[in-house]
């Protein structure tokens, strides 16, 4: 009649989790988990940043040795990279504060799908100027 | 005709270990899942799960088909097969498991009451109109509403919004997406100034409509049309509307 199969214990941490489980989830959920990943990779940016900037309290040299290493295509790419997470953190920062302000509500996911879209778009061009000016 | 169906059915009890048990149950082929879990409880009358008016109407029966929030009264066994072998059936998420599908909803309840809505629906108690509220159905001049709007009495409590919910499993603090739509549904039913102030109040507190991070599940979840993700909004266009007069001086302080 039956047969069995263990399953892991449900924990907290598990729990905690499931805010980026996507699975059978919707539009609304991916733009939700993107929003936060994208969050958490500015945040690490930042700091990034600001200790890439520190380098100029080493002098001229120290700096332009980073300048060199920034223009290496593999850099670039880096480059590409943060500004798709910055156009999918802002634009779909318009689409939540909006909704947030009550404003569109009943367009979430064409708000969504049409910011996503521009972001696709600026990506294109912006990687495009990134690697040939 | 009759269908076999395979059921993989969640079972924990208290003390042991969560497993899934796999079941092969014999259903009409226009069945719907509730059946199917019945013809397990034939099988395996050890077998906890709840259930009550098999039409929707109640949510008791909430549980996860095939990982997706669903009222088992509702969705046909051909649907929940349909492009797999064998349907999964574990509880409802994010609330305190009691035992096989049957989860605690005492905390959820308690958030339902705070809104101070009744579980009846005295609107529909008769259907002479005397007992519905004005402003539910009529505009100030009287006339009727173009567009009523959608009552809060859809929700049937199932739970369904609480599962689907990613802030809700972060935290069993927070009110909760149809908690927050029984209140703005309850600012709707009022035109009492202090009543309207409590609930906007109580919708605004620390584990109110800010804590929602706009995931859309619960509106996309619920089996009655709820749409609680929209009423957390309304509800914030209010507390904004209200806190920006607040700061002009423009309204009284809550």
């Amino acid at each position: 009649m039956t047969t069995q199969s263990e399953v892991a214990a449900p924990s907290r941490p598990r729990r905690i989790w499931q805010w980026a489980d996507v699975r059978r989830r919707n539009l609304g959920m991916y733009a939700y988990v993107l929003n936060r990943i994208t969050g958490i990779g500015l945040v690490i940016y930042l700091y990034l940043h600001l200790a890439v900037l520190s380098t100029l309290t080493r002098g001229p040299s120290a700096w332009d040795s980073f300048i060199a290493i920034a223009k290496s295509p593999a850099f670039l790419t880096l480059d590409v990279i943060l500004l798709v997470g910055m156009l999918i953190h802002g634009l779909n920062g318009i689409r939540i504060t909006l909704n947030g302000f009550g404003v569109a509500v009943g367009a979430q996911k064409a708000l969504f799908i049409g910011l996503m879209a521009l972001a696709a778009v600026c990506t294109a061009v912006g990687a495009f100027l990134i690697f040939t000016k | 005709m009759a269908i076999e169906v395979p059921v993989r059915m969640f079972r924990y009890k208290a003390g042991g270990e969560p497993r899934f048990e796999t079941y092969r149950v014999t259903v009409p082929d226009d069945a719907n899942v509730i059946d199917v879990i019945e013809m397990v409880w034939r099988q395996d009358t050890t077998l906890m799960y709840r259930h009550a008016c098999h039409h929707a109407s109640c949510g008791t029966c909430a549980v996860r088909i095939n990982g997706y929030e669903k009222l088992p009264c509702i969705v046909p066994v051909k649907e929940a097969l349909r492009g797999r072998s064998e349907i999964t059936i574990e509880p409802l998420r994010n609330f305190p498991l009691v035992g096989d599908l049957v989860v605690d909803v005492a905390g959820f309840f308690q958030k339902q009451i705070a809104s101070g809505l009744v579980i009846t629906r005295p609107a529909e108690a008769t259907l002479d109109g005397a007992r519905y509220q004005p402003v539910e159905v009529f505009n100030e001049s009287g006339g009727l509403e173009a567009r009523p709007y959608n009552r809060f009495e859809n929700c049937i409590e199932c739970g369904i919004c609480i599962s689907a919910c990613p802030t809700m499993a972060a935290t069993d603090k927070f009110f909760g997406p149809a908690g927050l739509a029984g209140i703005h549904r309850a600012l709707q039913t009022t035109d009492d100034a202090q009543k309207k102030s409590l609930l906007l109040a109580l919708a605004d507190g620390e584990h109110g409509v800010w804590r929602c991070h706009s995931a859309w599940e619960c509106t996309e979840a619920c089996p009655q049309n709820v749409r609680p993700a929209e009423a957390i909004m309304a509800l914030r266009r209010e507390l904004i509307i209200h806190k920006v007069k607040t700061l002009f001086g423009m309204g009284a302080r809550r």
